[in-house]
């Protein structure tokens, strides 16, 4: 008898949706059948799902970004773990332990961590750079100089969707490549006021707010998408964003390494920021659900699933003992900083609840947009919108 | 009067200026829209959004009705179609029923309590709704309505409440009250009054009450969502699909075509409703 | 008779007070528990007097939110309400192709911001709408950056949402217009009283319940502003074009945080009741002209 899982998730756009079915067709052929809720927009997914979960018709599994957006619901008993699939697949093995940590509450695992993302990948046009006769920066100091070079060849420097969000992952991936590991931890982790008020996170701050002369006057309220397009048609010399945006090169036919550049920066080494994306599973009503649950899990993480899923997706695996041959030049890098644990920093999401990485991004968003706001202002506010929250 | 027919055709030629000037302003998103719509992806990078197209082509629209994906099934947004229908007219009509029941109730009889729900009707009229989600949730979970027709049914009347009675209120309230006394003399009661006297003097307002409603619940997206069931979804939950998908390729044809297809029904009902006030408008005009 | 007549409009009464009772006062009373609460995304007792309120008076975003709120508020509805007034009146004078007319004038009302928001964006863009398509005509010096500027993006939305609700202004007023008995034009006529002095003398104070309703109905709206602010900029630049509900809605849902959230939508439930029940008052007092 067919097990049947309805699966809420926010995977809507062509890409996604050719990854997600990578799960559906090995759910299938696994014997279950996959009812697909597809929700635009991860709020409103999870917004529905948290609410169906509360009224007691919750659905057989749900998605989530890796991190704490689900802490409350295991809190509230409301997921049911997924140990026995961990210990049968030897997750403390093969999955890495920050990733599996950003599953894991009081030793138990509550979420298949089905795939890895890098945030903050800087993807540039190989032909802007050569004719700007700017070459990959190895360092931040290097890489304003060559943004100074692209513009005086007379293309946009930096191509950049301003919206509230990507104007945290600009910040992040500040943060992360001046003050490394240890700042970026301290601020989202511990968020910790002495480093806000250091002179280091001034650093931090003032070269976040130089990229605003490298963008252009259209970039307010622009998606994304646009932004990365403009790298593909020659417009601009670079775009900052989550490795996803490979999708939107390999659409418009171009090949990592030939037609674009891809490269994470830090003054500290590696520098991964690493988020990614999870399954959690509601309590389930009956055996029936319990064994569709356990066979999505399997399935999820299953060796040649994981692989076809990530190149569909542009992430990478979350299970390392897999064969990665098949991944393109940027993905190997990025198996490269995930196996090494000096190179990678957890991603925000899973340092930081979303109701204090909100409060900050209304600051961040205000530094970045305000002139007239001084970085001291800039650091006051952050700490209060750092520790506040209650 | 024949001293300023010159006058009056400048003044004529003044006021159709003007209103032509407004209807373009009132059309010009629309017509973004429209052409946009009917345009290839590689012409609208190309920026220039108020070009008509080099090479119109219906694609997009065949595409956003019947083959977009949202999600894994790429059946577009015509899924949904049947489901807004579902929705619409149940709700529609029993959230105006109440509506104006209630509002007839309150504006000419006074019953105990009256002065209070108008306040508590009143205050939530400007309370954000979402508010209300959380809390609803619970209850509808607690008596078995969630995730069901019926349950998107009774929240959308549950919301419609507040606007609908205050509208009803204030027009019955400007009914000449000997109407009503001479009725009552006649040995009416509360009932009859409401059906043969009230309803058929309200149909203006009556339309107002369905432009607002239709638009209200066609675009709803939240409670659809949260409320409705994944059987249900309306619409306006595959549109958000193709046109909020946050990251990926974004087709704005498709988005477009998608948008003003969903709009077809609310834009249908108030070309239709246009005819509707002047008549119900000649029909109150008798009445003198 | 008539104490059936009472009885009958107390039972029609049910539905109402029910949906009043327990879901908006039950509701209400739960949200205000919860804003003096420390709950994140799910509701918990654990009581923390009036902290929340303290962190949302001193938040920057939602101090912005309040201000644009009544700058917006105030300029919607005067604005509005004196658009839709004039189109009705011109509408009014006979016109050709009337149905036309108040189709096109009314139909923005019937979409969604959703997507109508994403319309208004690129026609305002700095360097792909308006501004581009002077510049390519010959007019250079045409700056219109307003969507941009932290300081002006507030009344790019303001354009938006007269562009949206002008039209129900103007059906109302137009079914208010056409009820007005056509003795009172031809006695203004024969006294010799110009039309703009009986239209503001005459025709406005007797159109007073189509004004309060369209208010009504535009304030409702103003308090509730929220898919125009994501649809358009997503409150930016910055926090520039940020609304209350907005701040609701992100706390409540993507931010996980309701006990914030329900701090918020709780101060703007007792301001919206500071204002109403006085009103609400002085119209009972005014309306003692009730059916007995």
């Amino acid at each position: 008898m067919a097990q049947t899982a309805e699966v809420i998730h926010w995977w809507t756009s062509g890409g996604e949706s050719a990854a997600v079915k990578v799960f559906a067709d090995q759910f299938t052929k696994a014997g279950g059948t996959w009812v697909d809720t597809a929700i635009a927009g991860g709020p409103n997914a999870r917004t529905a799902a948290i609410n169906r979960t509360i009224g007691g018709n919750p659905p057989t599994a749900m998605q989530f970004n890796t991190g704490k957006q689900f802490d409350e619901l295991v809190e509230g008993g409301l997921l049911a773990d997924v140990d026995a699939v961990a210990a049968q697949q030897n997750w403390k093995a093969i999955v890495p332990p920050a990733i599996l940590s950003a599953v894991t509450r009081n030793g138990h695992a509550y979420a298949v961590p089905i795939n890895i993302h890098g945030q903050n990948w800087f993807f540039t046009s190989n032909a802007v750079m050569a004719k700007a006769g700017a070459t990959e920066p190895k360092n931040w100091d290097e890489l304003f100089v060559a943004l100074d070079k692209i513009k005086a060849a007379g293309f946009i420097p930096l191509a950049f969707g301003d919206q509230k969000g990507w104007e945290r992952n600009m910040f992040n991936t500040t943060l992360a490549g001046v003050a490394g590991a240890e700042g970026f931890t301290a601020f989202w982790g511990k968020r910790d006021p002495a480093f806000v008020k250091s002179a280091e996170f001034r650093k931090v701050a003032e070269t976040y707010r130089r990229f605003k002369a490298y963008v252009d006057p259209g970039a307010p309220g622009r998606n994304w998408n646009d932004a990365a397009a403009m790298v593909i048609q020659g417009k601009a010399g670079m775009h900052i964003m989550g490795d996803w945006a490979k999708g939107e090169f390999t659409a418009a036919g171009q090949t990592p390494g030939k037609d674009y550049g891809c490269f994470v920066l830090s003054n500290h080494g590696g520098g991964y920021v690493m988020g990614g994306d999870v399954f959690a599973f509601p309590k389930p009503k009956n055996a029936e659900v319990a064994k569709a649950q356990a066979l999505l899990a399997t399935t999820m993480m299953a060796p040649d699933t994981q692989i076809a899923f990530a190149r569909k997706k542009g992430s990478i695996p979350s299970r390392q003992d897999v064969d990665s041959k098949s991944l393109d030049l940027c993905a190997q890098k990025a198996m490269g900083f995930v196996a090494d644990k000096s190179k990678q920093i957890p991603a925000n999401e899973l340092l930081s609840p979303p109701a204090v990485t909100g409060a900050a991004e209304d600051v961040i968003s205000a530094y970045w947009n305000d002139a007239t706001m001084t970085t001291d202002a800039f650091v006051a506010k952050l700490v209060t919108a750092l520790t506040q929250t209650l | 009067m024949r001293r300023n027919a010159k006058w009056l055709s400048a003044a004529r030629i003044g006021l159709y200026a003007f209103l032509v000037i407004s209807a373009a302003f009132f059309l010009l998103p629309l017509y973004v829209m429209l052409v946009t719509s009917l345009k290839g992806m590689p012409e609208i990078r190309e920026g220039n959004m108020l070009s008509l197209p080099h090479a119109p082509t219906v694609a997009a629209w065949v595409k956003a009705w019947s083959s977009a994906c949202t999600g894994l099934s790429c059946n577009g947004i015509q899924v949904g179609f049947l489901n807004s229908l579902k929705i619409l007219f149940p709700s529609v009509t029993m959230s105006i029923a109440v509506g104006a029941v209630t509002g007839y109730a309150l504006s000419l009889w006074r019953p105990r309590g009256a002065a209070w729900l108008f306040g508590i009707l009143m205050a939530v009229a400007f309370v954000p709704y979402q508010v209300f989600l959380f809390p609803l949730v619970r209850m509808f979970s607690y008596v078995g309505l969630n995730s069901s027709l019926p349950g998107i049914i009774v929240v959308h009347t549950i919301f419609g409440l507040p606007t609908m009675t205050l509208i009803f209120r204030n027009y019955f309230a400007g009914i000449p009250l000997e109407l009503i006394k001479a009725a009552r003399v006649d040995g009416a009661g509360f009932w009859r009054i409401f059906g043969a006297i009230m309803l058929p003097m309200a149909v203006p307002i009556i339309v107002v009450a369905i432009i607002l409603q239709v638009t209200g619940i066609w675009n709803d997206f939240i409670f659809g969502l949260v409320f409705a069931g994944r059987e249900n979804f309306p619409m306006t939950v595959q549109l958000n699909n193709i046109v909020n998908s946050t990251q990926g390729e974004r087709e704005y044809n498709v988005d477009m075509a998608a948008t003003i297809l969903t709009a077809l029904v609310p834009l249908g009902v108030y070309f239709i409703s246009g005819r509707w006030f002047v008549r119900g408008i000649a029909a109150g005009a008798v009445k003198g | 008779m008539a104490i059936g007549s009472r009885l009958a409009a107390q039972t029609a009464l049910i539905p109402a007070m029910l949906i009043a009772l327990v879901v908006y006062c039950g509701s209400t009373g739960w949200t205000i528990w919860i804003s003096m609460t420390s709950s994140r995304m799910l509701p918990n007792n654990n009581f923390v007097g009036l902290r929340q309120y303290e962190i949302l008076f001193a938040n920057e975003r939602w101090q912005v939110s309040v201000q644009n709120l009544a700058l917006f508020g105030v300029l919607f509805i005067t604005l509005a309400l004196a658009l839709g007034f004039f189109l009705a009146v011109l509408i009014d004078q006979r016109v050709r192709a009337e149905d036309l007319l108040r189709s096109v004038f009314l139909y923005p009302f019937s979409m969604s911001f959703i997507v109508t928001g994403l319309a208004w964006r690129w026609l305002l863009d700095p360097t792909l709408g308006i501004a581009k398509i002077a510049h390519d005509i010959g007019f250079e010096g045409v700056q219109f950056d307003w969507l941009v500027r932290q300081d002006r993006v507030i009344y790019t939305l303001l354009a938006a949402a007269i562009w949206h609700a002008a039209g129900l202004v103007m059906a109302i007023m137009l079914s208010g217009l056409r009820g007005i008995d056509q003795e009172i034009w031809k006695a203004t006529r024969i006294d010799g009283i110009p039309a703009w002095r009986t239209y503001i003398f005459v025709v406005i104070p007797m159109l007073k319940g189509s004004f309060a309703t369209a208010t009504i109905l535009m304030a409702t709206s103003v308090v509730r502003l929220y898919d125009l602010s994501v649809a358009m900029t997503n409150g930016g630049p910055g926090i520039a074009s940020e609304v209350p509900a907005k701040f609701v809605m992100d706390n409540l849902f993507e931010r996980q945080n309701i006990g914030l959230a329900t701090a918020a939508a709780t101060s703007m439930l007792i301001t919206v009741v500071a204002v109403v029940a006085p009103l609400l008052y002085a119209q009972n007092r005014a309306a003692a002209r009730v059916a007995r």
